[in-house]
């Protein structure tokens, strides 16, 4: 018998460092945004899945204009790019000042931010490690996605997105289990729509459906 | 002592420390700090170097030693670095340099990471060693007295990096700046479980009725702490709702404004039979404990704030917390998620009605609120990330590590 290739849970954690740029308004914001590091961009796009959040905004610069600035044309604006849209972190950066730019250049110029309330520019240094948890079946699959933490969460399901243009539990269930109808599924979750929390719940509704209708299968 | 943290604690916080051990094995950490007693930097310190001994490092823990006058400039530095003007001379620099130039000279300084906290022992960068020097920032020097700062400045730009509170914190000194915020101690008295009887105890002992709904909030007799905002707030509140007000906090005895705002205080409490306010005397950690999982909303009310460590304690507890929107409150609350965040009295008001009204809520995001902290606040996340720039700054450049 084939020998099932296991799926090794992983997990990453961030230690964020400072780029020493802030930006006290949108015309600042954009200046520092064209020139400041793609990991500080990364940073503030991609990560802000790894952070608490209102589902009201999906980056810090959306969050920013929505809260900072109370700009709420531009923070649903900035809330709607999909970074997982985009090849490299250039393409993003390129498309989050073309929609700062339109709204410099159609909207009454936005107020400064108060004192304290700037927007920081940071970026991380990245830890990633096993977190010594393998499994070979969807059973014990859908056990250790209920226990591991969010951070691992996040690495399988968003940051994997990244690295491989796909996450690593559908390519799994898909290409190692053969089970395309499932994988497909969980690929479906909107990852927008939900917190890391969230996107835990809808695939554990997911797997668990899945393994009744197996177990039910077998029982006849 | 690891296996206690480990059943509280995220499992990859624990993974990840040991991994860092394992790679920084038998090497030599040193923290340098100005007192052994009292403040948050030593409490933290008295469970971390033997938390990182436990792990196989080799950690120190020292304090400076320093004469009165030492201690009245470096209060000094304190104050102009949080933007309080103060007379401030070139001689009281060299007063601070001469006790540093003596510790140097009482302190074996060799160890491979050096981390110093905060502007007291500051120039022993001055005799540095071998090893990675680290700058720890605790307090705001988002907005210092220039001169103060600038003069400062010159030890600081001289470590390998330094470390900051909050982002808004950080000064750009041209070195390597990370932002690590500071945490809590799930197993001190002020954080760990407490029987029903011992909650109910404290209770009794202040004469504060379990009968109705109680409004709480610890902190400093403080005007940046806004107590009579707070008062002003329940006062709204007791038009619709009963409840009973709880402002607690211990005496500070380098804040000789402190009498004034609790004689303020109380005379704007007038005698309202609902409104407690206790002045516990210092080490009252258990109380402080029992009140918060007493209290049904606990309030930090601040209008001007560094961290405001104790709104991760409440949260800790499950309490729904309101907070005022500034310092480092909104890094723990995030707003309408796990608390509110607030910017008046009206404000506080109408949250504080809102969490007595919707107690499912109010459960709620108290649940969310304790494993929000569990996921940012708790020392091991701190030990964590002291270990994790160590490790990275001997690999200066990279940013991605895989372990």
């Amino acid at each position: 018998m084939e020998e099932i290739k296991p799926f090794e849970f992983k997990q990453c954690i961030s230690i964020l460092k400072s780029t020493g740029k802030k930006a006290h308004n949108l015309r600042s914001l954009r200046e520092v945004a064209a020139s400041v590091s793609d990991e500080s961009i990364f940073h503030h796009t991609y990560q802000y899945f790894l952070k608490g959040h209102i589902l009201e905004y999906t980056n810090d610069f959306a969050h920013w204009a929505g809260e900072g600035l109370e700009e709420r044309a531009l923070a649903e604006r900035l809330s709607n790019i999909d970074p997982y849209d985009f090849y490299n972190v250039s393409e993003l950066r390129k498309e989050l000042l073309g929609v700062m730019d339109d709204y410099l250049n159609n909207f009454p110029e936005p107020r400064e931010a108060m004192a304290g309330d700037e927007f920081y520019f940071n970026e991380t240094v990245t830890f990633t490690f096993p977190i010594g948890l393998v499994v070979k079946n969807l059973a014990e699959f859908l056990i250790a996605v209920k226990y591991v933490d969010t951070a691992s969460l996040y690495y399988h399901f968003y940051e994997a997105r990244i690295r491989l243009g796909i996450d690593d539990f559908s390519a799994w269930i898909d290409q190692v289990l053969g089970k395309r109808e499932l994988a497909a599924k969980i690929r479906g979750i909107d990852l927008f729509m939900h917190s890391v929390e969230g996107i835990r719940e809808h695939i554990l509704e997911t797997i668990e459906d899945e393994v009744k209708r197996g177990m039910e299968a077998i029982g006849g | 002592m690891i296996s206690q943290y480990a059943q509280i604690v995220p499992k990859g916080d624990v993974l990840l420390i040991q991994r860092l051990a394992e790679e920084l094995q038998g090497r030599s950490f040193l923290h340098i700090n100005s007192t052994k007693a009292g403040g948050g930097v030593a409490e933290i310190l008295q469970r971390m170097v033997p938390f990182l001994k436990e792990l196989g490092i080799d950690a120190r823990w020292e304090a400076l030693e320093g004469d009165q006058r030492f201690f009245d400039i470096t209060k000094k530095i304190h104050n102009t670095l949080q933007g309080h003007p103060e007379q401030f001379h070139q001689s009281m620099w060299e007063h601070h340099y001469e006790i540093n130039r003596k510790n140097a000279a009482r302190l074996p300084l060799d160890a491979d990471a050096v981390l110093i906290h905060d502007p007291q022992p500051a120039a022993l960068v001055e005799f540095r060693k071998e090893g990675k020097w680290i700058w720890r920032c605790h307090i705001d020097v988002s907005n210092p007295v220039k001169d103060v700062w600038d003069y400062l400045k010159r030890y600081c730009e001289k470590y390998d990096s330094a470390v900051f509170s909050v982002a808004k914190f950080v000064k750009s000194l041209g070195i390597d700046e990370f932002i690590i915020p500071p945490s809590i101690d799930p197993l001190s008295e002020k954080n760990m479980e407490l029987p029903e009887e011992e909650i109910h105890a404290t209770l009794n002992k202040f004469h504060i009725p379990a009968d109705r709904p109680m409004l709480l909030q610890i902190s400093r007799f403080d005007r940046f702490k806004d107590p009579t905002g707070v008062i002003k707030a329940y006062r709204i509140v007791k038009k619709y709702n009963d409840c009973t007000l709880v402002l607690a906090g211990s005496p500070a005895t380098d804040d000789p404004e402190g009498e004034t705002v609790l004689r303020e205080v109380k005379e704007y409490a007038a005698e309202d039979p609902a409104i407690f306010i206790l002045l516990l005397p210092p080490f009252s950690d258990r109380d402080v404990n029992a009140l918060q999982r007493a209290a049904t909303v606990v309030l930090q009310k601040s209008t001007k704030e560094g961290f405001g460590l104790t709104v991760s304690e409440a949260m800790w507890k499950g309490r729904p917390v309101i907070g005022g929107a500034v310092g480092g409150i909104p890094l723990q609350i995030v707003h309408g998620v796990n608390g509110f965040l607030v910017h008046s009295v009206e404000g506080a008001a109408f949250r504080i009605r809102q969490f007595l009204n919707n107690p499912d809520m109010a459960q709620r995001m108290g649940e969310r609120a304790k494993e929000y902290v569990r996921n940012n606040f708790l020392i091991t996340r701190q030990i964590r990330d002291y270990l994790s720039i160590w490790y990275a700054m001997e690999s200066k450049g990279k940013n991605i590590f895989e372990l």
